[in-house]
Parts: C-alpha cells; structure tokens; sequence
C-alpha cells in the first residue's frame, strides 16, 4: 500500500471517529451510543457462547475420530455470517461510496475501506468469534495441525468475508433498478417453489427403509462437500486423518472460491469506482400523446384527498425501493427455513399453530423501518407536510394506512405460506392472531408515530444495507412489541389452560378496543409534537 | 395605500447563544416582488424559514395576509406556495406524480390537480420526462419542478428559498417568466438570492439583512437614494452619472468589500 493510500485510509477511519464523537454531543448520540453497547454485548455473549459451544464440539468431534463431521459446525457459522446481514438489515454497517469518490482515492483503497467496512458488522464479529472457537477445539485435540487449521479458518474466513460482500454490491446493484429488481424476484419465487421440493423429499425418504435415508444423508453429504464450508471441513478431516494432499487440494479449491468471489466483488466495485449511476434513469421513452396524457392521482374512496395523496405517496414509493420490497419478502423466506428445520418433532409437530403466529410476529418486526421511522425516506420532503395546510395527524394517518396494508399484505402471505408449506392453520388460531394483530398494530403505529418524529433517521431508499433506524428506535421497537406479544401469549397460554381458544378472542376485543383508544389519544396530540420537533426533524431528514 | 401581505413584529430566532435573527420588521406590500438579500449567514433562510411556518421563532409576530401566522397556520398554509431550502422533494416519485401529489394535499380535487400538473410540466418544459424519477432530475428541472408545486393551488403569496442557485440561463428564464406571471396575477413573491443581476432586474422591492438584523428595507430607487446620500463611504462608487447597482448597495449596506485579498502562503 502507497503512503498516500494509507493516509487516506487513516483519514477514512479518524473521520468514522470523529463524526462518533461529534454525534455524542446530542442527547440522541448518547442514546444510541448506549443502545450499540447493549447490542454489542448481546452480540459478544452469543459469540463467545457460541465460540464455546462449536470449540467443544469441534474437540468431540476430533478427538472421538469423527472428524468428516466438522462440516455440520462450519455450516451454521457459514448460513449465518451470510445470511444475518442479508435478514436483519437494521443492525448491518454499510458505506456510502458516492461520498468517497470525489478524493483522489485509488481503486485499491477504495477496495480496502469496502472490505474493512464490512468486517467491522456483527455477523463478521459473531462468526469470526465461532470459528475462533473451533480452533481453539481443534488445537486443543490436535496441538500439532493447529498451524494448518488456523490456515484453512483463515481461508475460510476470508471467504466469507468476500462472499457477503460481493451478495452486498450484488443485491444493491440487482436491487437498485426495475428490471434487475423484478428478474430478483422471480428467481426467489423459483427458488420458494424449487424449496418445497424438500418437504415432500423429507416424506419420501423419512419414513422409509434405512439404507435409501442413509443414501440421501450421503448425497447431501457429497453435494455440499465441493461448497465452502464442505471444503474447509474436508480439509481439516483429511489432515486429521493424515491425508495431506487431500487436504491441501480441499484447501486449494476454497482459495479458489475466495479468488472467485474476490473477481466478483472486484467487477461490481469497478464499477462503482468509475462512477456508474444505479438509479432509474433509463426510462421507457414516451410518445408524444402518451406524455400528454393527464395523469391522475388514485381514487381512495373513504378518505379525504390529502390522506389519500399519502397514502398514494407511500406505496408508490415502496414500489420503488427494492432493498424494501426484498424486505417484506423475507417472512416467506422464514417460513421455509422452518419447514426445512422439522417436521412432526418437537414444536414442529404443531406447526401451523406455530408457523402462522410467528411468521405474522415476525412479519411485523420487519416493518420496523417503516412504522418505527416513517419519514426516513422523505428525506429533506418532510419539509413540505410542514408547509403545506395538512394537519399533520392526517399526514400519519396516510402513512399508517399504506403501513398497515403492506402488513395486511404480508399477513396475508404468511398465511399462504403456511398453508403451502404445512397446512391451514386451524380457524381459532387464525382468527386468535388476527385479533391479537389488531391489538398489536394499533400501539406499534402509535408508538411509531413517536419514534418518528422524536428520532428520524434519514433513509437511502434505493440502497441496500443503509436503510437503518436508528438502533435506540431498533431496541425501542423490539421491547414495546415484546411487550405486546408477552401480552397476547399470556392471554393465549390463559385461555389454553382455563377456558379454550376462543376466550382469547374475547379478551383480544378488549385489548383491541383499547389499543385504538390509544392510537386515537397519540394521533390527538400529533400535530403539536410534530411542531415542536419540526427543527429537529427536518435537521435530520434534510442533511 | 397597498395593503401589507407579510409584516413581521420583533421577529426573533436564537439558537442557544447564536441570535440569528434579531427583531426584524418586515412590511411587504401585496403584489410587490420582494429581494431578500443578505450575506451567507446573515439570517436570510432563518427568516424565510419562520416566515413559512418551518421554524417557530423564538418571539415576535408574523402576519401573513392579514392573519396571524402561529394561530392560524393551516389557513395561511393554505393561501402560500414555498421553494424552501433543499427544495423538498420526493425523489421517488415521477414529476407528474409529486404535483398530482402536491395538489391533492392542498385540496385540490384530482381532475383539477392533473389538469394543473400537465399545464405546469409543459410550462416548465418538463413534460417530456413522464416516467423519470425526481431524483433522476437534474438540479435546474428540480429547481423548475419546485416552484411548479409551489405555485400549483394558485398562492397569494409565494416564498422561495435561493431559486435561482445552480440554475443555468436556460431554465433560470423559465422560472423567471413564472414568476413574473404570478405578479401579474397580482401574488406576492417573496424571495432570497445570491445572484444580484437576477433581484435587481426582476425584484421591485428589497430587504437586506446583515447579523440577524433587517438594515434596509424599500424600494430599489429608495434604497439607491439612501446610499447616494452617504456616497463618500462607498467602498465601489458607480461611475459619473451611472446609477447605482443593486450590488454596490448591497455591498454599501453591509460593509463588505472585494478589495484586500489576503496572501495565502501556498498559492503565492
């Protein structure tokens, strides 16, 4: 590395610092510097529990001879440091490199602070914490290839890294535009369909004769082999059981992917580092008659035109976002990694009773972004509700609306989804979630209007992995809807002992009743916070 | 006598110790094209920004249209098209659509609102455009679609935010014929900006502000006279019987001076 680019580097990383410090001026800073350490320390107790629990299965597994099953302790940290970023986006750092082009930074640098930025977030934290482990499991039950195992972790580490960086610049990139957007979404749709292949694969062979399940537990086992993790686990077995060559081809073929996701990375932040524009600018041209035509703004009947105008502005731009839309398609995504995870055992004997409630819960955990900070993509737009002669509780009401349909919308294909994948949940299950939903949303909306207006975090919407709340509204968001649902399973686990499902409904109407008291009470007193935070709020979306 | 359309009382902003805007008394008369001028930091978009409900000042009183702002802020919300700082965009939406959009929350009904939204995008030569995104806009089309969305409801009074900055002459003559027109329909616009040539040939009238504190205020020929009469402490005196340019006032007004550059050691 040139002296400059270490200096640009150094820059890079006292600037990180001093926009950290500079933000503990506010109260809002000292916040969410306090919410960062709680998620950090949660974060560092599941890494070093885990690290634990994978070091002492790894020195088992060693030590007991049965090494070619180190892959089954490689795959989660594998599923994980790739999948975690991609399904909770709200705690994933990610760079805005438009703002780093304009120095002269040289491609390789540029390169450098895109990596480093990425293993700096808490999936890379919390895995490189595992495989630590596994190291330490390995080198305590074979000190002497403890040198080797750390080159292939090391690797396979490196791997890693490359590979979430590359889906990262990949998803943004596919993401960004309509028609890479919508080919994304028919190849997960595919891919949904192609995955309910494994449940029927599941009965056919679950059940049947031994020597066939043990043939499909083989070609599992020979399919994921040539993959990362399959590599790096026949490369520690093989050295185990004194096959060096073995292992070293095995190590050779996972620097081989490392090379390859390291060209794919490359290509894509190539072309970031010349500058391409991934907006939607390639528009279809228009005929003159077309571009005459009036276009006119959506009859919402029932509402009053400027709730409708927002409601209409909502939509249109969650249309438009992808990383969002990508988003609310990952309560199916769930559902499946569900379905694959059992299937009459245990808590998945009752499956829809279960998958249906969750998958709703969860449902709503992912419009956090949304209802928890619903200006963050107006961006410095927030200035026209406050100029405009709109009461601003009807602003939130537009909001909320669009809000809530999305949600009735994913509710609606969780439900889909569970009775695809298992079957229809019973009726008193669906109708007692239903109920518990509406006594759920009415307080996360309230409570979300709040956040909204108290701590706004302005929204990249056509960005993937920059599209966070800010993590005290995360935190905020998390303990009130635990609370909610800590609600409704004490008012289900009641009615299962005491009285039958149906009670619960019941008691839900109740709740029901006084959550929309509550919404009602907030929307009341909405305009006057909205005024008094209005310097606070445009301060944060404008900048 | 012209009736006043936006008078100020005391109007004062602090930000902690900063007092950024300290008792202005502002009178604009209806139909008056008003240049608010000031240097960087002097108060300009601090008072704009009061002026059009986006900041609440920390005293005094503003009267919009013979209403006060703070007690009836919808209502005057109702009857004033803003540019403020920024623009105020939604980048994800088509520009015909952030009009319709703008219509409709000021309560135009959605035949009027795409009427009007057609007529304004083929005005501002926008209109080619349909399905290109406002964020895909370039800044002068976003600086066009601004005030075509503040001026969509037909305001009474019209208040921009730096209109003319980082437009080029093209679409600076476009926004300029808007504005002219909404004068001609007898509005009040009410403007700051930079670009001096631009305030002196459309402007009638003009307020200058320097530290927080309103220290001109009139007409173009009334401002003129009063720095005539102190003409020996003009620091650039207009040639023999040339008048006086807007910039050698504003420059007169508040002090400032393009002379005495300094030395920078290493660009000498």
């Amino acid at each position: 590395m040139t002296p400059q680019a270490s200096q640009q580097l150094i820059a890079v990383l006292e600037l990180r610092w001093r926009i950290f410090a500079n933000s503990l001026r506010t109260v809002r800073g000292r916040l969410e510097l306090a919410s960062r350490i709680f998620i950090g320390v949660i974060f560092v107790v599941g890494g070093l529990g885990g690290a634990v629990a994978l070091g002492g299965a790894a020195w088992f597994l060693t030590s007991e001879g049965n090494v070619e099953w180190l892959g089954t302790l490689l795959w989660p940290v594998f599923l994980f440091w790739q999948l975690f970023p991609v399904l909770a986006t709200a705690f994933t750092e990610n760079i805005d490199s438009s703002s780093l082009l304009r120095f002269p930074l040289s491609y390789w640098s540029y390169f450098l602070i895109r990596l480093a930025y990425g293993s700096l977030d808490p999936a890379t934290t919390v895995a490189s914490l595992w495989l630590l482990g596994i190291t330490v499991g390995l080198g305590v039950a074979r000190p002497k290839l403890l040198p080797f195992t750390v080159v292939v972790l090391l690797t396979f580490a490196m791997v890693n890294l490359l590979l979430a960086r590359m889906i990262f610049a990949w998803l943004e990139r596919w993401l960004a535009q309509r028609r890479t957007r919508e080919i994304l979404g028919v190849v997960f749709f595919l891919f949904i369909l192609g995955a309910q292949i494994i449940g029927p694969l599941i009965t056919l062979y679950g059940h049947t004769s031994k020597p066939e399940t043990t043939m499909l537990g083989q070609e599992v086992f020979n399919a994921q082999r040539p993959l990362p993790p399959g590599l790096a686990a026949a490369a520690l077995a093989d050295i185990v059981q004194g096959q060096p060559w073995a292992s070293l081809i095995s190590l050779l073929l996972l620097g081989l992917y490392g090379l390859g996701f390291f060209l794919l990375l490359n290509f894509r932040l190539r072309a970031q580092y010349r500058g391409e524009n991934l907006s939607e600018s390639v528009a279809r041209k228009v005929t003159r008659a077309e571009a005459k035509t009036l276009q006119r703004a959506w009859n919402v009947p029932g509402l009053s035109a400027p709730i409708a105008a927002v409601f209409e502005k909502e939509l249109r731009y969650l249309s438009r976002s992808g990383p969002m839309l990508f988003t609310l398609i990952v309560p199916m995504f769930m559902l499946l990694v569900f379905r694959s995870s059992g299937r009459n055992q245990g808590v998945f004997a009752h499956a829809p009773e279960l998958t249906f409630p969750l998958g709703a819960a969860y449902a709503l955990l992912l419009l956090t972004n949304l209802c928890y900070n619903n200006f963050g993509s107006d961006g410095s737009g927030v200035q026209f509700f406050f100029a405009s002669p709109v009461h601003f509780r009807q602003i939130m009401v537009g909001k909320n609306l669009a809000h809530s349909c999305v949600f009735v919308l994913e509710v609606i294909l969780v439900w889909l989804g569970t009775s695809l994948l298992y079957r229809p949940a019973s009726i008193e299950v669906t109708l007692a979630t239903v109920v518990c939903l509406l006594f759920v949303l009415p307080i996360d909306l309230a409570a979300g209007n709040l956040f909204s207006i108290y701590s706004p975090n302005r929204i990249e919407a056509g960005v993937f992995g920059r599209q966070r709340a800010s993590l005290t509204t995360v935190l905020a968001s998390f303990v009130i809807r635990g609370a909610l649902f800590g609600v409704g399973a004490v008012v289900l686990w009641l009615s299962r002992h005491y009285a039958g499902s149906w009670i619960i409904i019941l008691i839900f109407s109740l709740l029901v009743g006084l959550a929309f008291t509550s919404y009602v009470f907030v929307l009341d007193y909405i305009d006057g916070i909205a005024l008094r935070q209005r310097e606070n709020l445009i301060s944060q979306l404008s900048r | 006598m012209d009736s006043v359309t936006i008078s100020t009382e005391n109007l004062t902003r602090r930000f902690g110790e900063l007092v950024a805007v300290e008792d202005v008394k502002l009178r604009v008369s209806s139909g008056q094209f008003f240049g608010f001028l000031g240097p960087n930091g002097a108060g300009k978009s601090t008072t704009i920004k009061m002026l059009t409900g986006l900041l609440a000042p920390t005293a005094g009183r503003i009267q919009i249209l013979g209403l006060d702002l703070i007690e009836n802020l919808v209502e005057v919300k109702s009857q004033i098209g803003v540019v403020p700082e920024g623009m105020a965009l939604f980048g994800r939406l088509t520009g015909s659509e952030y009009l319709n959009f703008v219509g409709r929350m000021y309560g135009l009904d959605r035949d009027t609102a795409a009427r009007r939204a057609a007529e304004l995008l083929e005005f501002m030569q926008l209109a080619d455009q349909p399905k290109t995104l406002v964020t895909d806009y370039s800044h002068g089309m976003q600086k066009k679609l601004a005030l075509a969305a503040a001026v969509i409801h037909g305001p009474k009074v019209l208040f921009l935010d730096e209109p003319f900055e980082g437009v080029d002459a093209i679409a600076a003559g476009t926004l300029k014929a808007m504005l002219q027109r909404m004068i001609a329909r007898g509005a009040t616009v009410f403007l700051t900006s930079h670009v001096l040539e631009i305030v002196e040939r459309l402007c009638s009238h003009v307020g200058i502000i320097h530290r927080g504190r309103l220290v001109a205020q009139g007409s173009l020929e009334e401002l003129r006279a009063g720095v005539e009469a102190r003409i020996a402490s003009l620091p650039v005196a207009a040639a023999p019987g040339e008048k006086l340019t807007l910039e050698q006032i504003f420059l007169s007004t508040v002090g400032g001076s393009r002379s005495g550059a300094q030395e920078l050691s290493w660009l000498s």
